[in-house]
């Protein structure tokens, strides 16, 4: 219709351009709002996976073989810990902290924050239970406390913990955010998956201190279908974001994410896990191997949630992207 | 009553007054003074504390001899969305739909986990920092100079750190009273009213125009698509509305969630089985 | 005022601002309508939903322009070649309003024999005197038979009536000519031209609207003439969605101006007594400024009920009503003279109030420096501002200024109670909602305990020069004892006593026809008399509106009339030039005058009235004259005498301009002031060093030092900056948002570069391609949240030659990125040599005689010794303005 008549020139200094784009946008300003989200809502959000992925591994564990009894157990209390702390960073997140409680004001299904906050508290429910039991079961506590926690809650903790580490998913996904928004399918699964690896590499880390390895190996395996699976999906969903992708697959943060969450943080410890079941290591080499194989998928999960957090934002800066949203 | 406004950009003139008096009237503070160069636009957004935002579009065509040149203005305002993506998304239940049909945050329920902010398809809400009046150089040299300001507690004070928008005046709305920014406006640019006959009003304004050779539409005054519905606060746009700063395809967050939560759950329960065959097989 | 006083008889605005409405077509030039005045401009967009068409005239496309069917672009300073243009447009297609130019214009009237035009003087009119460097005026007037009374030409034909006058006058005014000398492309021009006649004539009716962009040039007063000759010839004069707005500037600038900041007249336009006249005694005042026809003959009475008023039972007839005690004038106590008095050390103290030069004057630095050389200053202000603050300031240095400063604390208006005049001539009331704030007080107040504490310093004196002091009425104590414990005066007391009273009752006198030059009745603004006409009534308190005039909303001077002079929207038979148009008309059975305003003509005399030749006051005029102040009740196309530049408007360039004047060899205005010394250096004309034109203008943000305060409106435009077109941006360098340094011969400012298209470059004469910068005038260096230097340091000072008000919208610079280099101390010392340095009442060109007595332009002294100096600090005492609303 009516274009802007104006040499290029003269506008290159404040916007920071160097020319004016084909459409003009109102003066490159964005048109949503970016999260304020820092450090502690990419914590969160990567805690939230590890812990519902350790929920789920406690289930799958078996109480009548030694090394997925210890796992089991090992999970229990590590999905317990950080059930703990991760409410804490949460709150740290909140404007007003001491308002944290008007979270339980209600359950609302259409809110991901909600339900997330729900599944959090009831997560942590399941867990102390299974954390009681086991204490009991080691004597800490009386033995007559295991009747506070009732075979079901185990299950439930790993139905819990799936969800946990699928909310966060849905929970960026289900926002304005393009970016976020045209990963409806793919951040959710992504992020149960690099859940799924985190709390393997959690748990065969924990293994390993313990001298745990029959487990490790079932652990890498499991790891290794989810990082396989991970992967698949972040291709997939630079594939279907097309140009609502950019601010996470392209430049300096598509770099990022190639060489630390793709590369290192999953192709690199999928490679020292098959390493692992092909060949047989000297045992310090191969704690060696399991350490690095675990500590690259923990980072290679935190980095890919900041990558998310922060190509969020540049999402929302991006008018163009804006204008149209993902449906 | 559901009652809103129909923002009519063909008459505005960009006073901005409607800026100021909602600033003043909901003691909101400056956001800054920052020369941004664009226009006549320094404030550049709807922010926590802007609850109405002044946009102006220059069309100049410096080398031809026929001036046919446009400045086009538009006050800016949240929408009241009839199906309000901040409303879904608040897990606190501090966004409500008030006996106005209007969505108004209660600031002393919003935990600010900021959330809302980034549920908005149109870029509205946000949060509003703490106040620290050194820091935001809002009052600060005012209270040098004026002890009035000394022992008042302004609104942002007493409700920093939570999420903050344009309340469509409840305040006022409850005495009776018109949003300030409607009764500053003095072309009339803003109406507020009951929506019915806002739309009504709108729809004749657009044929009116077209018989004066003037294209206009209306935005928001039906359905906008994305899930959304209409808005309680619509505008007359004379030009596409990404010119203004709004989305042409707005989409509500919340449709996205069955799809999200069945890709989340496919995939826990694909990792699960897999997981137990693993363990099984071993 | 002179612009539209002298045309039409009152300075004031012809219309009122809800009149706009009804227009069918609004011209706005020379001024930013929809920015400086956004309430206002309500009544403009009103009109433009009835179907009205909207026109601008300005250098810069503007928020107006944005709302405007038609803008056209032009070179500031050029608006006389613009509008002369349509004149000759609408004269040459003899589509002005014939009937209407017959019966109430001065069309008719013969011009002397012996006046010769500018355009056979090369710009000049007869009459001007190398050697005096003005003009001898008396070729300047119309053909009189022996008994004085003007010859006319019924038929038009004549070669020496005022319409053929004109036409001669004007036929350079082509639109080619408008092209090469405003930048305007001749399209635009043309369409104007058209739409104005189009929308004009019995059924139809245009309105103009102009401010300071027409007033502030050293021809302001000749920009308006031009709107009011192109007005009257097209017929809109006194008539509905007619007429021409003048928009007055801040709240209360019309009231200021009625009654009588400024130091040349006294309450209700009544001329300052001069000692350049001698009026040495009430008589002699009288005689020199009571005229024999017109209304202006009613003088006596309110000069007498004006000395009634300030000095109460002492004014009798036997000490001429104390007319003595009234200071007289010495020469030009404008500001800007006062103020180069200043510098040159020759005034010794300042009053400054509700007004800020330090950051609104032009020439700035010379300003500010000026203040170092007082003894003595005091600020009355709700804000530490550059003025008070002067010493502060960037480069100077506190320990070397001797200056006492005295800051106090101002009452803002929500914690004061009084009137204001607005635009339409229009008084509100309003009332106190709080207590001023710990220390500060109303204004009235501050002036009100300075005259008790004299009054009780100067108590049982003898001597005569106190008398003055100690026989002034000053009785207004507050009737609440709320206020009266604080020392508050009664703002009503005031206003009712501005109204007037009969002196042996104290009633209050109801209409000013009633006022008498006997010493029975007092009032203290005669155009006041009727807004309290009773003990009980304040008209300016009424608050109920109508579709139509909305009679009760307020109260309009003179009488409560809207649209003065509207017996011009009858036809002379007294009916209604149409049915479309009706507004004020002849009721033949009731033998009346009616309408829907209340008219502006004697109310019983028929439209058949014959004049009587020689008769005294309203007698001389026939009952279809609607022009009732003026001597021959006519609206004056050709004015003579009056103004100092001349008879009829001709186009001279901005003393600093980048162009020749294409018109004439007299390149710019011969009458205009100036001081050409090294602390108020000029740009030379047509230099290359300053290449492009300078305007300057204020944004809806801003409004100086109240708003930079103020964090909701410091964020809307929190820095000061320039806009300037991106052609000329791309070719200095200059990017958006960035810092630019503007420069002229007097110095440099910086501000943040606003690159836009809205900033048209323009196309003159032979392809010249100009370039126009426009800067916001609000800003200043203040320490609050919205800051950046005032452009007013980059203008010398030099001023029109009838109202003197300051150049400040047609000027040079030059421009380049970056910022400015530190300043440093001023230039109070440059050195003036003593013999170019003012005193007090010395101007560099003309004195300030009455503008309404031609007779006393011919002889003009200067006076300059000391005595004087503290004689005119007494007007300045009383809140002196710049006085920017002259202009008008
Ligand atoms: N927000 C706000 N409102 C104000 C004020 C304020 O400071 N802030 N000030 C008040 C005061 S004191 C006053 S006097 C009024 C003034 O009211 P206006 O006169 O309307 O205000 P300016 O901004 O000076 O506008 C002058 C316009 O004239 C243009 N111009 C400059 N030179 C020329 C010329 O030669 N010819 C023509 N045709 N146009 C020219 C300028 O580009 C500008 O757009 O505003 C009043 N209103
Ligand atoms: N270059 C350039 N210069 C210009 C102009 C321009 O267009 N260009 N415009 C000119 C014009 S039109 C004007 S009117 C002048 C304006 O010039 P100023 O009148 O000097 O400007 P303001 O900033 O309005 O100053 C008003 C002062 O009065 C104070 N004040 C406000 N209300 C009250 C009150 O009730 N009581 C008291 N005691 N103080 C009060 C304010 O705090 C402020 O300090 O500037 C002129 N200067
Ligand atoms: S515009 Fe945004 S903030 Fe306003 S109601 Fe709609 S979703 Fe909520
Ligand atoms: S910031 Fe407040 S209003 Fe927004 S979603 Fe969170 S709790 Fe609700
Ligand atoms: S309705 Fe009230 S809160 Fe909303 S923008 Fe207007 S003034 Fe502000
Ligand atoms: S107050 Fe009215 S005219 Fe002024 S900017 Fe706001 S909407 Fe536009
Ligand atoms: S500031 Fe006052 S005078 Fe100026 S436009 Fe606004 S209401 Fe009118
Ligand atoms: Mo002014």
């Amino acid at each position: 219709m009516h274009n802007v008549a104006t040499p290029d020139e003269a506008f290159a200094g404040a916007s920071g351009r160097d020319s004016l784009p084909a459409t003009p946008t109102y003066f490159e300003r964005p048109m949503l709002k970016a999260p304020h989200w820092e450090w502690n809502v990419i914590t969160y959000l990567f805690l939230g996976g590890v812990m519902g992925g350790l929920g789920v591994l406690a289930t799958i564990a078996r109480d009548d073989r030694d090394d997925e009894r210890r796992l089991r157990r090992s999970a229990r209390y590590a999905s317990f810990a950080l059930a703990a702390i991760n409410p804490l960073i949460l709150i740290s997140h909140l404007g007003r902290p001491e308002r944290f409680l008007h979270m339980l004001r209600i359950v609302k299904f259409k809110s991901p924050m909600s339900l997330g906050v729900w599944g959090l508290i009831l997560f942590s429910g399941a867990a102390g239970a299974n954390v009681a039991r086991e204490l009991a079961d080691a004597g800490v506590l009386p033995r007559w406390t295991r009747h506070f926690a009732p075979s079901i809650t185990t299950p439930l903790q790993a139905a819990l913990g799936a969800f946990v580490a699928g909310y966060t998913g849905v929970l960026l996904s289900a926002t304005a955010i393009p970016l976020w928004g045209a990963g409806k399918t793919h951040i959710p699964a992504a992020s149960v998956c690099s859940g799924f690896a985190g709390a393997c590499a959690l748990a065969s880390l924990l293994a390993t201190i313990e001298g745990n390895h029959a487990v490790t190996r079932k652990l890498e395996r499991l790891e290794i279908v989810a990082g396989g699976a991970e992967l698949a999906i972040l291709l997939d969903f630079k594939r279907a974001a097309g140009s609502y992708g950019a601010p996470m697959f392209e430049g300096a943060r598509g770099e990022k994410l190639r060489t630390h969450t793709l590369l290192a943080g999953i192709v690199a410890p999928m490679a020292l896990n098959l390493i692992g079941s092909a060949i047989r290591l000297p045992k310090p080499l191969d704690a060696v191997r399991t350490t690095a194989a675990s500590i690259l998928t923990l980072f290679g999960g935190y980095v890919l949630r900041e990558t998310l957090i922060e190509a969020g934002k540049a999402s929302a800066a991006d008018p163009r992207a804006a204008f149209r949203q993902p449906r | 009553m559901s009652t809103g406004f129909f923002t009519d950009t063909t008459l505005c003139i960009g006073c901005k007054a409607c800026e100021v008096a909602c600033k003043q009237w909901n003691e909101l503070p400056s956001d800054g003074y920052e020369f941004t160069g664009n226009s006549y636009d320094n404030t550049s957004q709807l922010s926590g504390t802007t609850w109405r935002h002044v946009a102006f579009v220059e069309q100049m065509h410096v080398e031809e001899t026929t001036i046919d040149d446009r400045w086009l203005m538009m006050s800016d305002v949240c929408k009241h969305c009839t199906h309000a993506g901040c409303m879904e998304a608040c897990p606190t239940g501090a966004i409500i739909r008030n006996e106005f049909d209007s969505v108004f945050v209660q600031p002393d329920i919003c935990n600010g986990c900021g959330y809302c902010v980034v549920s908005c398809p149109f870029g509205v809400i946000d949060l509003v920092n703490v106040f620290n009046a050194e820091a935001s150089g809002a009052y600060g040299l005012a209270t040098l100079n004026d002890q009035r300001l000394d022992d008042k507690q302004t609104a942002v004070q007493a409700t920093g750190g939570v999420a903050g928008k344009c309340t469509l005046c409840y305040d006022r709305q409850t005495l009776g009273m018109t949003p300030a920014c409607a009764k500053a406006c003095p072309t009339e640019s803003i109406q507020f009213g009951n929506l019915e006959e806002l739309r009504e009003r709108a729809n004749a304004r657009v044929e009116s125009l077209a018989k004066r050779g003037i294209e206009a539409s209306l935005y928001g005054a039906g359905d906008v698509g994305g899930g959304i519905g209409a808005l309680n606060a619509f505008f007359l746009l004379t030009d596409r509305p990404e010119a203004y700063n709004l989305p042409v395809e707005p989409v509500l967050p919340s449709t996205r969630q069955p799809a999200g939560y069945t890709a989340a759950a496919l995939t826990a329960a694909g990792l699960a089985i897999a997981g137990w065959m693993i363990f099984r097989n071993a | 005022m002179p612009g539209l006083g002298t045309s039409f008889g009152r300075g004031g605005a012809t219309v009122w601002v809800p009149d706009l409405a009804h227009a069918d077509c609004i011209l706005i030039e020379g001024s930013n309508f929809a920015e400086a005045h956004p309430v206002a401009f309500r009544f403009v967009m009103q009109a433009k939903e009835r179907g009205a068409t909207i026109i601008h005239v300005d250098p810069r496309f503007t928020r107006t322009s944005a709302m405007a069917d038609v803008y056209a672009p032009i070179r500031s300073g050029t608006d006389i070649v613009f509008l002369g243009g349509i004149i000759n447009h609408v004269l040459a297609n003899e589509s002005y309003f014939k009937e209407y130019v017959a019966a109430y214009t001065n069309a008719a009237h013969l011009v002397r024999e012996d006046f010769v035009d500018t355009e056979d003087l090369h710009g000049l009119f007869s009459g001007w005197d190398e050697e005096k460097n003005g003009y001898d005026v008396a070729t300047w007037d119309f053909e009189r038979d022996e008994h004085g009374a003007v010859v006319n030409d019924p038929t038009l034909q004549h070669p020496r009536c005022v319409l053929n006058v004109m036409r001669g006058h004007f036929a350079r005014y082509t639109p080619e000519m408008v092209e090469d000398v405003c930048g305007t492309p001749r399209a635009s021009f043309l369409k104007i031209a058209e739409l104005l006649a189009k929308n004009s004539g019995r059924e139809r009716t245009t309105a103009f609207a102009y401010a300071v962009g027409w007033t502030q040039h050293t021809a302001g007063v000749q920009f308006i003439r031009t709107a009011a000759i192109l007005q009257l010839l097209l017929g809109n004069i006194g008539r509905p969605g007619g007429g021409i707005m003048a928009l007055r500037g801040h709240a209360n600038i019309q009231g200021a101006t009625d009654i009588a900041t400024l130091y040349d007249l006294l309450p209700g336009y009544l001329a300052m007594p001069s000692a350049l006249r001698n009026e040495q005694t009430l008589e002699q005042y009288l005689k020199s400024t009571t005229k024999p026809s017109g209304w202006w003959a009613n003088t006596p009475k309110y000069v007498v009920s004006l000395l009634k008023a300030f000095y109460g039972d002492a004014a009798t007839k036997d000490n001429d009503f104390c007319y003595d005690y009234l200071p007289q004038l010495t020469g030009d106590h404008s500001t800007l003279p006062t103020t180069m008095a200043m510098k040159d050390g020759n005034v010794k103290g300042y009053f400054v109030i509700g007004q800020n030069p330090g950051a609104s004057s032009q020439n700035g630095e010379l300003t500010r420096s000026a203040m170092e050389r007082l003894d003595w200053l005091v600020n009355i202000d709700f804000y530490d501002n550059e003025t008070v603050s002067f010493w502060k300031r960037e480069g100077a240095d506190p320990s070397k200024i001797a200056t006492e400063v005295f800051f106090l604390p101002a009452a803002t208006v929500v914690e004061k109670e009084g009137t204001m005049v607005q635009t339409s001539r229009l008084l509100q009331w309003h009332d106190k909602a709080i207590d001023p704030a710990r220390d500060s007080h109303s204004d009235l107040w501050y002036f009100y305990d300075l005259g008790k504490r004299l009054k009780a310093l100067y108590a049982g004196s003898n001597d005569p020069k106190d008398r003055p002091i100690l026989d002034m009425t000053w009785e207004y104590d507050h009737d609440d004892p709320h206020e009266r414990a604080k020392g508050e005066p009664s703002a009503l007391r005031v206003l009712r006593e501005i109204n007037g009273f009969y002196t042996a009752t104290g009633e209050q006198v109801k209409a000013f026809t009633d006022l008498a030059d006997d010493g029975s009745t007092a009032a203290g603004g005669w155009i006041f008399t009727g807004v309290c006409p009773d003990e009980h009534t304040n008209h300016a308190r009424s608050r109920s509106g109508d579709d139509s005039t909305s009679l009760n909303w307020g109260w309009a001077w003179p009488a409560n009339r809207r649209t003065l002079y509207n017996r011009a929207s009858a036809d002379p038979d007294g009916k209604p030039w149409s049915e479309r148009k009706k507004y004020v008309w002849w009721d033949e059975e009731k033998r009346e005058w009616t309408g829907y305003d209340v008219p502006d003509f004697p109310k019983t005399k028929a439209p058949a009235t014959p004049a009587i030749p020689g008769g005294k006051g309203l007698d001389a005029h026939s009952g279809a004259d609607p022009f009732i102040m003026n001597v021959d009740g006519k609206g004056q196309l050709f004015v003579s005498g009056a103004l100092k530049d001349g008879p009829l408007p001709a186009h001279y360039e901005p003393l600093q301009s980048v162009v020749r004047n294409p018109l004439y060899e007299q390149q710019s205005n011969p009458m205009l002031r100036q001081w050409d010394r090294p602390d108020n250096a000029y740009n030379k004309a047509v230099d290359a060093a300053y290449p492009y034109v300078l305007t300057t203008y204020r944004v809806t943000e801003m409004s100086g030092i109240m708003t930079r305060y103020v964090p909701w409106l410091a964020e809307l435009q929190p820095a000061a900056f320039c806009e300037i077109n991106p052609e000329l941006a791309v070719e200095k360098g200059i990017k958006n948002g960035g810092w630019v340094t503007i420069s002229t011969a007097l110095g440099e400012m910086e501000a943040r570069a606003l690159v836009s298209g809205r900033l048209r470059p323009l196309r003159i004469a032979k392809g010249q391609r100009v370039h126009q910068i426009g800067i916001p005038y609000n800003y200043g260096s203040q320490v609050a949240f919205a800051r950046g230097d005032s452009v007013g340091d980059l203008i010398a000072l030099s001023m029109d030659p009838n109202v003197s008000i300051h150049e400040s919208k047609s000027l040079t610079c030059n421009i380049r990125a970056g910022r400015r280099a530190p300043r440093h101390s001023g230039v109070v010392d440059a050195d003036v040599p003593s013999s170019e340095r003012t005193t007090m009442g010395q101007s560099s060109a003309l004195g300030p005689e009455d503008l309404r007595d031609p007779a006393a332009l011919t002889h003009h002294a200067r006076a300059n010794d000391g005595k004087d100096a503290s004689h005119g600090m007494r007007q300045m005492g009383q809140g002196d303005r710049p006085s920017p609303e002259k202009g008008a």
